[in-house]
């Protein structure tokens, strides 16, 4: 029987476990399935120990007495689970977000809103020629991404794989892990400037002269050798970019030389579960306000912390603490902080009320949505009762 | 006291998912920094090393490991709790950082929880 | 990184002693790298006092050869994030699983060269590497994939 890795947005549905060895995750993944009892959290309500009905009682008394209310995280569990945090959202006429406005949620948007051409990731492997990691090392973030499906395996129409059937394009600030593996058949280009590279894009399709000209020129040439080429863009593209319109331009532009696809590289085994299950209920990815009825750059996490627009914050699966900056993390004391997490996370330290959840893919099964929008089923290794869809139904019906 | 031959130095650091340093059941991450072997050889760093990382106001002490993956003119510093507490907004993933060598253990975990939220 | 028969060389006596059966003292570093011949069998680092330094570093240099299998190989697992690279670059593996490791799963066969276990690469059974044995290519596709040189071979 083979399991899926819940620890990245690769999804990787092949895992297995045999006398009590993990087989084929990869470092990070592995850690999931072999740690998944450590370092739990405890039901907790103002640092004392409580039984877990009562932190999930005391937490419905205080999203009763809140005004505003944001529900922010989740990109770690379930879309069955995700539903019903939005519902609740709704209910409560709250604000809902998630990691994905300070992510890749704008490009998971753009190819929702179809301005971004996108494909699989199996069509990827079976017949991408052309493949482009933008601002993406997929060695530590997504370490199986390139062994499991683009530049290394062999495809039904790509017969001798990364040996001659690949072209790698590494674009990155610095020589990454993944720059290193650009060596026959492959360009790395190290740009200080993201922008530089879309607009040299642009001057080559024009025939003009620009400051990556050769590179640019040599990528598009390649591409026309193949009926699918892709990008896959991380981090390091979001952050710099200074327009993302632009990009959008430029690979509708690039169309018109060569067939090219995006497919984001990055975040939370669900990050884009969220995304399109926020986006079905609303038209919107994230940043969401259900009292105005619409998504804004206000209504991000972020902003409504900085700008102390609301009272209370129910945080699903993810550790603010850690992974945002110091000035907005510094105004979680300002309020009240409820935090659902299988985990002992630095944020779930700081809670004001800590309830302890399952983990998906471990301990409750459901859907998740690959990077490519695939949905994939997790399997359960142990069930355990009190999971994500238990806590928010409870609090969703003490309302 | 030992008299600091050391000056701070300016260095462009880049925030990056790291695999080997945090554990996926968030119960520990490494205070670390990769330098690239040609910036640490400038700025009188070597592999072992406790600096201190200030930006924005802010500083960690952070442990110094080598890595040519990192930026020529500076590091990485693994996405995480100590390169969040370092970060504004404004250069979440890329930013300027003063890195000085210093005396003592690197910075914990539990340290920058409690500036963060006392 | 790799370890070649000259840096061994240059901390040997030096001497052509004969003392370890081989003629010369090049000849006895080639054996040393092949692991044909144990440090221990130059007698005179050990005996003579001056020699201690190189003895030292010569034993720091050569630790490496007793953690390596049979073809040289030797992993890394603290360099390793399990990405997979060289479980699916292997042709070995690509001819014998097909279904599996060629096309980017999970290895299927029972007895694969490597296979990515607890996180980390692993090295089950080398005599299928094409390496081994007396017939053997100097095959490097999985250290070529691997970014961090978590796999590494002795002679480079």
């Amino acid at each position: 029987m083979s399991f899926v890795c819940p620890g990245c947005s690769c999804l990787c549905d092949d895992i297995e476990i045999v006398d009590g060895r993990i087989l084929h995750a990869c470092r990070r993944g592995e850690e999931i399935f072999e740690k998944y009892k450590e370092n739990r959290a405890k039901p907790m309500v103002k640092g004392k120990e409580v039984d877990i009905d009562s932190a999930i009682e005391e937490a419905t008394e205080v999203l009763k007495d809140s005004k505003n209310t944001v529900i922010y995280g989740m990109d770690t569990t379930t879309v069955e689970a995700q539903q019903l945090g939005i519902e609740l959202a709704e209910k409560l006429n709250a604000y809902i977000d998630d990691n994905s406005s300070f992510c890749l949620g704008e490009f998971v948007e753009a190819i929702l809103r179809k301005e971004l051409p996108t494909t699989t990731l199996e069509d990827v492997r079976d017949r991408a020629y052309v493949m482009v990691y933008w601002g993406a090392n997929p060695f530590h973030s997504l370490s199986r991404h390139m062994s499991r499906y683009s530049y290394y395996p062999r495809g039904a129409k790509r017969p001798r794989g990364y040996e001659e059937d690949r072209f790698l394009v590494v674009v990155d600030v610095r020589r990454s892990e993944t720059a290193k593996l650009a060596k026959k058949n492959a360009k790395f280009i190290q740009v200080d400037n993201d922008d530089e590279l879309v607009d040299s894009f642009f001057k080559v399709m024009e025939g003009k002269a620009a400051k990556y000209a050769k590179e640019a020129g040599i990528i598009l040439n390649e591409m026309k050798k193949s009926d699918l080429n892709v990008i896959f863009g991380g981090l390091g593209l979001k952050y710099g970019l200074k327009d993302l319109g632009k990009f959008v331009e430029m690979v509708r532009k690039m169309n018109e030389v060569a067939p090219l696809y995006f497919i984001p590289a990055g975040f939370h085994a669900n990050m884009r579960g969220f995304n399109e299950t926020l986006f079905e209920k609303t038209g919107y990815v994230n940043k969401y306000s259900f009292k105005d009825g619409k998504g804004d750059v206000d209504f991000a996490f972020t902003s409504l912390l900085q700008n102390g627009k609301v009272d209370t914050a129910v945080i699903i699966g993810t550790d603010p603490v850690s992974s945002l900056p110091y000035d907005v993390a510094s105004k979680l004391k300002e309020v009240k902080t409820i935090v659902i997490d299988p985990r002992m996370s630095p944020t779930a330290r700081v809670a004001d009320i800590i309830i302890p959840s399952a983990v998906s893919g471990i301990e409750m099964g459901g859907t998740m949505v690959r990077s490519d929008g695939a949905r994939i089923k997790l399997e359960v290794i142990e069930e355990r009762d009190v999971n994500d869809i238990y806590i928010l139904k409870k609090i969703e019906e003490g309302l | 006291m030992r008299f600091s031959k050391f000056l701070k130095v300016e260095a462009e650091i880049v925030v990056a998912r790291y695999a080997l340093v945090s554990d996926e059941t968030k119960s520990r991450f490494e205070p670390v920094i990769f330098f690239h072997p040609e910036f640490a050889k400038r700025s009188g760093v070597k592999e072992g090393d406790v600096v201190e990382v200030e930006a924005n106001g802010r500083a960690v002490k952070l442990k110094v490991k080598l890595s040519e993956s990192a930026p020529e003119s500076g590091g990485i510093i693994p996405n995480g709790i100590f390169a969040s507490y370092l970060t504004n907004f404004d250069g979440f993933k890329r930013f300027k950082a003063n890195i000085e060598v210093a005396e003592g253990e690197p910075s914990s975990v539990g340290e920058i929880i409690e500036r963060v939220k006392p | 990184m790799a370890l070649n028969p000259m840096d061994i060389y240059k901390l040997l006596p030096k001497t052509n002693c004969k003392k370890c059966g081989e003629a010369t003292c090049m000849s006895f570093a080639f054996k040393l790298l092949n692991r044909e011949r144990k440090l221990e069998e130059c007698t005179p680092l050990y005996e003579d006092k001056k020699y201690e330094r190189q003895r030292k570093k010569l034993e720091e240099m050569l630790k490496p050869l007793e953690e390596a299998t049979e073809t040289g190989l030797i992993v890394d697992e603290g360099l390793c994030t399990g990405c997979g690279n060289c479980v699916v670059v292997c042709p070995v593996h690509v001819e014998k699983d097909p279904k599996g490791a060629a096309v980017g799963k999970g290895i299927t066969i029972d007895d694969p060269i490597l296979r990515v276990e607890d996180g980390a690469v692993k090295v089950i059974n080398m005599q299928a590497c094409r390496r081994y044995g007396k017939n053997r290519v100097l095959c490097v596709v999985c250290r070529e994939n691997c970014p961090t040189d978590a796999i590494r071979f002795l002679e480079g």
